[in-house]
């Protein structure tokens, strides 16, 4: 091979069963603070997004590793790829990890994104959600979009490349009350199941 | 203004990725999509990038798992990993986060879901976390993990692996992977090292061994060299 050929990617492998409870400290699932110990962002709604992992039959994916991923409130990314890079919110993170418990549970505190003009379309507020446990072999991505923004999903780039709009109602989160003046949103990802119930994953 | 071109994340060739189900592991059906294939998307700013200074949530200085933090050595093959971090231009990926975790020496892991009856060794938590430097070279002081059965698949065995996670410069360079030992036996017997339809992909997953005098003699020395997808794209750091 010629040293100017590409490298192949490394091959992907699960995280088994074993990923290390220890890797994780109080506030990773936390994207509104750039460190544990750094107060949140100022800008934007704060909001909880919650739900299960479950896996074939219903049951819940057990300490599956949860990443997160969003723009700030103004739909920006503190990142070089970003045209808008230099506007963006200072000390919001916009990453956070989190593991699920006995019941497949786990939770994200972050801000209500917004969204932004991409070259692929009008993007809609939306998470970014990759799912690793064992058995996964490859992480699994999905998106996550919000109810209040009904006529920007309408128009949304990755929403629009799910074939039909049963698929697309399964990705908007549902409004689930209030902690502490918090909106919670759920979002529950069904890893294996009926085709009417199963969540669209995509091509990473 | 930087920008990716449309090309910098071409799709992975399937022959290098690993493909299920697996034979004896129920959760690659369990918790797989029966959906298939996965939907297309595009890629937009939210999957190019990702954070770029996750050092004060994910903090690195874990890199010697051989000595306990009061000072205690684990039981073991004392070994050395290091290696270098490239995108697929070989271009080093500097402030990238490695995480590692494995088995002790016994083949048994210090998480409580880990019930095998094999001794813990109370001087090894067997994980570490570490920051590429400016050359993009990783490296941390560990113990040759055991190999262990698969807890409730039947008799087969796990290889000695070390597992790797790799926070890169954007979120579709993210790679989660395992390492595995030169000439070990059980290596060619994996299921999951063989769910790699393509040899050579799996031998890329098999570390090298290198002269011991690179780490003063003490360390058997492997290298491993990871590379996280991208062309052209891994963006100057702030």
């Amino acid at each position: 091979m010629s040293t100017n050929e590409p490298l192949p990617p490394t091959g992907w492998h699960t995280i088994g069963p074993f990923f290390p409870r220890t890797f994780f400290k109080a506030g990773d699932n936390d994207l509104t603070r750039l460190a544990p110990e750094a107060a949140p962002t100022a800008r934007g709604e704060r909001i909880i997004l919650h739900g299960r992992v479950l896996e074939e039959g219903g049951g819940p994916c057990v300490n599956a590793v949860l990443e997160a991923w969003q723009a700030d409130a103004g739909g920006r990314f503190r990142h070089p790829l970003d045209p808008h890079h230099a506007e963006a919110d200072p000390d919001f993170l916009g990453w956070g990890r989190a593991w699920t418990d006995a019941d497949g549970r786990y939770e994200f505190h972050t801000i209500m994104p917004a969204g932004y003009a991409d070259a692929a379309g009008p993007r809609a507020p939306h998470v970014n959600l990759s799912v690793l446990a064992s058995g996964i072999m490859r992480r699994l991505v999905t998106t996550v979009f919000f109810p209040a923004f009904e006529a920007a999903n309408t128009r949304d780039p990755i929403l629009l490349a799910l074939p039909r709009d049963g698929l697309r109602r399964r990705l908007v989160a549902a409004e689930d009350g209030t902690a502490g003046g918090i909106r919670r949103f759920r979002f529950d990802l069904v890893l294996h199941g009926l085709p009417e119930e199963e969540t669209p994953f995509f091509v990473d | 203004m930087l920008t990716g071109p449309p090309d910098c994340f071409s799709p992975y060739d399937e022959a290098g990725q690993p493909q299920v189900p697996i034979s004896g592991y129920p959760n690659t059906v369990r918790r797989h999509p029966s959906s298939l294939p996965l939907f297309r998307r595009p890629v937009t700013r939210t999957e190019l990038t990702g954070p770029l200074d996750l050092t004060p949530k994910l903090q690195p200085g874990d890199s010697n798992l051989a000595v306990s933090p009061d000072g205690r050595h684990a039981l073991g093959q004392l070994i050395h990993i290091s290696g270098r971090v490239l995108d697929e231009d070989r271009r080093p990926v500097r402030n990238a986060v490695v995480e590692i975790w494995q088995a002790n020496a016994a083949g048994r892991y210090f998480n409580p879901l880990d019930q095998r009856d094999a001794p813990l060794d109370p001087n090894f938590i067997g994980n570490g976390r570490a920051l590429t430097d400016g050359n993009g070279d990783y490296a941390f002081f560990t113990i040759r993990p055991g190999a262990y059965p698969v807890p409730n698949s039947g008799r087969w065995w796990r290889p000695p692996h070390v597992h790797f996670s790799i926070l890169g410069p954007g979120s579709l360079s993210r790679l989660v992977t395992q390492m595995y030992f030169p000439g070990d036996p059980l290596n060619v017997h994996d299921r999951l090292l063989n769910s790699l339809p393509d040899l050579a992909a799996r031998e890329r997953l098999v570390a090298r061994e290198v002269s011991t005098e690179e780490v003063d003699g003490e360390w058997l020395a492997y290298r491993h060299r990871l590379v996280l997808r991208g062309r052209h794209a891994t963006p100057p750091l702030p």
